[in-house]
């Protein structure tokens, strides 16, 4: 009962957010949603081990490909999201059997050639992907009427809103696998490949599920983005912004579920909020660069090791309350 | 209650009545300035990332040009004088970033018009124009479509104009037959190569390969000029490089030997390149953006206000840090201001309407809004423009030229290479 009430309560905070911030902020929480829906995904990934530097290409396979499906093919829009999101887990099946006989650094390297590999051909082949200039003039996600409420998805709280169901019900997906057998056995192929190995897991076939997994929701994280914003290009999707996912990962911290995600929106918001609020428009990628070094030397464990702190001592102190009384 | 308060319908009355700008497109009263209220200017581009360059000096050259305004009374409306105030927004050349800023700006700041650099910024904002109605400029009319009636290219038609500088090249050294090309294969490299290869086959120069266009991630150039000079061509052009390519090709150029022509789009911060190479290597450099201390630029047929001592200033407030944006936005609001006071309004609409009324003063002279060939609107202001050569260690003004007149004789030839590189605005995705 209490935790339905936290839930409730948590429900109505996140249905009034956007009513408490400015325009530009509500198109910022937007992006911020489906941010959250990344990192998390990319999460999934690294419990087998594995860090890529290809899931924001990945990200783009999906944004490409649901909006040449509305384009070429005149399929629904948030039809075309899911088969966005199905084109980039099958990319990833088919990119598994190269990356996979590679293991941590080389792996990391691999993905990082797979994704340029991906880009290159955006930009090289005009028909279908644009070329240089990538797809613009890509169709919007269809207003509609639930009958107290109409939804504008020109408007930022209308699409927070869609982008904001979508991003719940995928993170309770990734939560729901990261408790199951199946993510048990992710933590096992990272932590005892050996023993599991020894005990009958096949370990290429977890990592390529992990990795399929993980790029299906990057993928619609991706479609969701690109029928928001109307464009996708294949400079949206280089090495730039993958850095910041990682950097929102390893400041956050990866050991929990929501550790990636308190890192994309702490750093969001000092990037995109603070520092532009400040006047410090300019000087914020020296800012932004300070305060990653600083987290890293003084939370080497990330973000959520202060939630972690927290909680620990919040547990510890009921028993000797319990002694005192 | 529940019903009320979930309505999205507040946040657009909430929009009109704090911005006004969207007034149009919603069919309701405009809300008028005060008297004496600051009108609010947009500047939409990258201010922090790889393309700063294109972005940060412009709003150096706004801030010089919007001082002089206000200290010579402000802009003249209808209802009195208003003095004039930019609003920035660093969009880091993402178009996500670009659709938030123009929404914080037409929303929160009620900017009247935005300038923005453009490009792959565009596509993201779009959508908010077509909505609200606002005015925006582009520096690169590659950006405009029969789509985009409220943006207007008024400073600079690129990569168009290059073609005045091969021209000018072909009639005062005659001897050079031969040329190659490189450019970063993006949405700002393709067309200009497909603009000089018009130029170069228009002119008779013949180009010995095919241009080559290398990843904009390319930080080693060595192995791009050595196979530039394999073919020993007479002339090198670097199409439109932004200024962190035109560095290393041409120190690489320097390094391996090169003692031909180069021609350029830009030649930003050439005195650091002379630093890098020497003065007798880059002596003749031709490219298409002059400084403003330049003499030429005194004739009575420039637009620009004293462009001699904002130079000085902008030199002054920015030492080593003048480009070729530094001038081009300050030009483009001395039209605005223009057609705003024409118009007697800042109304996005008005004021649009009176720009478009007529010829346009542009920066270089009198100009026409042209363009339906290429982009499928008359929204691009096209007239003259300086081939500037670097001589003796300093830029100089060689000649102006006209644009249309070139396009007359050999607008085919672009319409084909851009059409070759989908270049076309009927050929965008």
């Amino acid at each position: 009962m209490r935790n339905f009430l936290i839930l409730l309560v948590g429900l109505a905070a996140l249905i009034a957010l956007p009513h408490g911030l400015s325009f530009s902020q509500q198109e910022i929480l937007v992006f911020l949603v489906i941010n959250v829906l990344l990192v998390t995904s990319y999460r999934l990934l690294t419990l087998t081990g594995e860090w890529s530097l290809g899931h924001v290409v990945i990200m783009g396979v999906g944004a490409y490909s649901s909006a040449l499906y509305t384009k070429e093919l005149g399929v629904y829009v948030p039809v075309s999201m899911l088969l966005g999101a199905v084109t980039a887990a099958l990319l990833a099946v088919l990119l598994s059997f190269p990356l996979f006989r590679m293991k941590g650094f080389y792996f990391l390297i691999g993905s990082f050639a797979a994704g340029e590999i991906i880009r290159l051909i955006w930009k090289r082949f005009r028909e279908p992907f644009g070329g240089v200039r990538g797809i613009s003039g890509i169709d919007p996600m269809p207003d509609f009427s639930v009958g107290f409420y109409q939804f504008d998805f020109f408007e930022p709280v209308s699409y927070y809103y869609f982008a904001g169901a979508i991003v719940i019900a995928c993170l309770w997906i990734l939560w729901r696998i990261e408790k199951s057998p199946v993510g048990l056995t992710f933590h096992a192929v990272h932590w005892q490949d050996k023993l599991a190995q020894a005990s009958g897991v096949n370990l290429r076939a977890y990592r390529t599920l992990a990795f399929a997994i993980a790029s299906g929701f990057a993928g619609l994280a991706g479609a969701l983005q690109g029928h928001y914003v109307g464009t996708v290009n294949p400079n949206s999707f280089d090495i730039e912004v993958m850095v910041f996912v990682l950097t929102w990962a390893i400041v956050g911290g990866t050991a929990t579920f929501y550790g990636p995600i308190l890192g994309c929106i702490v750093l969001t918001v000092l990037n995109e909020i603070v520092l532009r609020e400040m006047g410090l428009e300019q000087a914020r990628p020296l800012i932004y660069g300070a305060i990653m070094i600083l987290s890293i030397l003084f939370l080497p464990n990330g973000l959520e090791s202060l939630v972690q702190k927290a909680t620990r001592r919040k547990t510890t102190a009921k028993p000797e309350e319990k002694a005192a009384t | 209650m529940i019903p009320k308060f979930l309505t999205s319908g507040p946040s657009r009355r909430t929009f009109l009545k704090t911005a006004g700008a969207a007034a149009a497109s919603f069919g309701l009263p405009r809300m008028a300035l005060a008297a004496g209220e600051p009108i609010k200017i947009g500047f939409l581009a990258p201010l922090t990332g790889a393309v700063a360059a294109w972005g940060k000096p412009g709003l150096d050259g706004c801030a010089i040009w919007a001082e002089r305004v206000n200290a010579a009374g402000g802009i003249q409306l209808a209802d009195g004088a208003h003095p004039v105030e930019f609003v920035s927004y660093d969009n880091e050349y993402d178009p996500a970033k670009a659709r938030t800023g123009a929404t914080k700006l037409i929303r929160e700041d009620g900017v009247k018009f935005i300038m923005m650099l453009g490009g792959d910024t565009w596509p993201g904002v779009q959508p908010v124009a077509e909505r609200t109605g606002m005015l925006f400029s582009t520096l690169l009319p590659s950006d405009l479509s029969p789509d985009t009636t409220t943006l207007v290219a008024p400073a600079e038609v690129h990569p168009i104009y290059n073609v005045t500088g091969v021209e000018w090249l072909a009639q005062n050294k005659p001897d050079l037959k031969t040329a190659v090309m490189c450019a970063q294969d993006d949405a700002l490299g393709l067309p200009s190569v497909a603009t000089y290869l018009a130029a170069f086959e228009a002119a008779g120069i013949e180009m010995l390969d095919e241009p080559l266009l290398f990843d904009p991630a390319t930080t080693d150039f060595a192995p791009v000029v050595t196979r530039l000079m394999a073919k020993n061509p007479q002339i090198i052009c670097l199409d439109t490089c932004y200024s962190d390519y035109v560095h290393p090709i041409c120190e690489q150029l320097f390094q391996q030997g090169f003692s031909g022509q180069i021609i350029s789009c830009t030649a930003d911060f050439y005195d650091q390149m002379i630093e890098k190479t020497s003065k007798e290597f880059m002596e003749g450099f031709i490219f298409q953006f002059p400084d403003f201390d330049d003499p030429a630029l005194n004739s009575d047929a420039i637009n620009f206000q004293d462009p001699n001592g904002f130079y000085a200033e902008y030199n002054n407030r920015h030492p080593g840090q003048w480009g070729a944006v530094s001038w081009e936005y300050a030009s483009i609001m001395d039209m605005w201001k223009a057609a705003a006071e024409k118009a007697g309004s800042s109304e996005p609409d008005a004021v649009m309407t009176a720009m478009k009324d007529g010829r346009g003063a542009h920066a270089f002279g009198e100009a026409d809004w042209w363009g339906k060939d290429l982009f499928g609107i008359d929204n691009a202001l096209v007239g003259d423009w300086p081939v500037v050569a670097i001589e003796n260690g300093k830029a100089v003004i060689k000649e102006f030229r006209s644009i249309p007149d070139w396009y007359d004789r050999h607008g085919d030839l672009l319409v084909k290479h851009m059409e070759a590189y989908g270049q076309m605005w009927n050929q965008r995705g």
